[in-house]
């Protein structure tokens, strides 16, 4: 429970960022209808928005250094509540904007545009491909910068660079999959759609566990460290 | 019986230790932790809090380990530091909140009255607090929650004096029933003439004097005098001699008063004078 609690603090940490969520999600929707991609619109949009999700969701590990830290280590709980409510918050950011992609795709629906059963298999891989980048992201900072008040330029890197590489590679496979979709290759994602589903699910299943491997790696690592 | 138990604590840092640093501070009584800047007080409060953790030692508060049991242990202490540790761009809400979650027997009603009393701004940012401000708000955090071990790190340093005695009655009241202790570092060393039962005075990591105020006191005589006066065998039992002009001041221990003679004046010595005189004696000449 209080590793909710610290989830808790997280957000009212960085309440000012989710003011800048809705701007994000419409910004995302223009990207996607102007990447000049008719059908692969909905996976720019989303990896834009992935690629977002990766950067606000470290944003806690700006502000948890000096006496901040102080303030959450003087509350009674163990390291591994404290953790695992780091992590809750990254991934409850992920969580949100996977839930905004698969809106849009609700929303496509109603309005009569289809999205191919092969894309949203594809979106789930995206949303664990996601989580495995927050959870390294956040694996770093639990390694090397937390508590360590002189990491601000790495931590920049590193809250940075995994989400452009996501969005950069995700834009380059939406490009590749528009040049597929025109060849004989759209017929086969077609016949594969049951499978990419499949696999979406098992990547987003394979990712959590990697988080909770994750965690358990954080914790070990901050109970050794000369702070509680 | 026994609150707090400190033993044989040690913190190695590249360019400070802090050494075996040994103590008990019992139930209903209050503790002034005193020493130079960068003598190790933080380093041992943080160590106390939990914030830090030691290379060697115990910490325990009522029999609780930070290492057996950290829920218990922390919801045992309230920490005023020196600088505040809410975030800045907290609101008073937004800590009721926080302090509500983690803490089962915190107040909302006592808090709130604290807020009012001491006219705190619900709707600032703590940013924009004053230093005094700040103090109060850590204040009303720990008062209206039940704690065993109030730990004060410089935390009345940039009162005003009417706050500065409120917080002195408060701190008198908090270790009345008995059941709970406060230690206090600081370096208005007046405050803990007027609260403290026990001093414990820190230099370098080490520990220079630890006993109950009173016996302290009583321990050491304010010497006064001509320089040119002083015979070998006194200069030798002198602590912190302090040559002027118009004659020198030191600190002696009362098992040596006979080296007195009729030539000097004494008297008892204030915390203040004894602190100051024995971080004289360190310093280089």
């Amino acid at each position: 429970m209080r590793a909710f609690y610290f989830m808790k603090i997280d957000y009212i940490m960085t309440r000012k960022q989710l003011y800048f969520i809705p701007f994000f999600c419409l910004l995302a929707l223009v990207i996607g209808k102007n990447a000049g991609m008719e059908d692969m619109s909905l996976l720019v949009a989303c990896s834009y928005l992935l690629f977002m999700s990766t950067i606000f969701a470290t944003t806690p590990f700006a502000y948890s250094v000096g006496k901040n830290r102080e303030f959450l280590l003087l509350f009674p709980a163990t390291v591994t509540e404290r953790v695992v409510g780091r992590f809750l918050f990254g991934l409850s950011f992920e969580g949100v904007l996977g839930l905004f992609c698969f809106m849009i795709v609700g929303v496509n629906m109603l309005i009569g545009v289809k999205t191919p059963l092969w894309m949203l298999g594809i979106l789930l891989c995206g949303c664990a491909v996601g989580i495995i980048t927050v959870t390294l992201e956040f694996l770093l900072f639990y390694l090397f910068g937390e508590g360590k008040d002189n990491w601000q330029y790495l931590s920049n890197i590193v809250r940075i660079t995994p989400g452009m590489a996501l969005f950069f590679g995700s834009s380059y496979l939406s490009a590749a999959l528009e040049k597929a979709m025109a060849s004989d290759m759209g017929m086969n994602l077609e016949a594969m759609s049951g499978r990419l589903l499949q696999a979406g699910v098992i990547a987003v299943a394979v990712a959590l566990l990697l988080t909770a491997a994750a965690v358990a790696i954080c914790v070990k690592v901050i109970e050794k460290r000369d702070y509680a | 019986m026994e609150l707090l138990e400190v033993k044989n604590l040690s913190k190695h840092y590249k360019n400070f230790d802090l050494k075996d640093i040994s103590f008990t501070l019992p139930k209903g009584y209050i503790m002034g932790y005193v020493g130079a800047n960068g003598s190790g007080k933080t380093t041992t409060l943080n160590l106390i809090t939990g914030i830090l953790k030691g290379n060697e030692g115990e910490v325990s508060i009522d029999g609780l380990s930070c290492e057996k049991d950290a829920r218990g242990y922390k919801e045992k202490i309230g920490y005023v530091g020196d600088d505040c540790y809410f975030p800045a761009h907290f609101k008073i809400k937004h800590i009721r909140a926080v302090l509500k979650d983690f803490y089962p027997t915190f107040s909302t009603d006592q808090f709130n009255s604290f807020i009012r009393n001491w006219k705190l701004p619900e709707n600032k940012l703590i940013k924009d607090f004053s230093r005094g401000m700040k103090v109060m708000l850590m204040f009303a955090s720990v008062f209206a929650r039940d704690t065993k071990l109030l730990v004060l790190d410089e935390a009345t340093n940039g009162l005003d004096p009417v706050m500065r005695t409120e917080i002195m009655k408060l701190l008198q009241e908090y270790v009345m029933d008995g059941e709970r202790s406060v230690i206090f570092s600081t370096h208005i060393l007046s405050d803990l003439e007027q609260i403290a039962d026990y001093i414990y005075f820190i230099h370098g990591g080490k520990t220079v004097l630890y006993d109950a105020k009173d016996e302290l006191i009583d321990n050491f005589l304010l010497v006064k005098g001509e320089t040119a006066k002083i015979p070998s065998a006194l200069k030798k039992e002198l602590i912190g001699l302090d040559e002027k002009a118009y004659g020198f001041e030191a600190i002696l221990p009362s098992d040596k008063a006979e080296l007195l003679g009729g030539e000097f004046l004494f008297e008892k010595p204030t915390i203040d004078q004894i602190v100051i005189h024995y971080i004289t004696s360190q310093m280089p000449k």
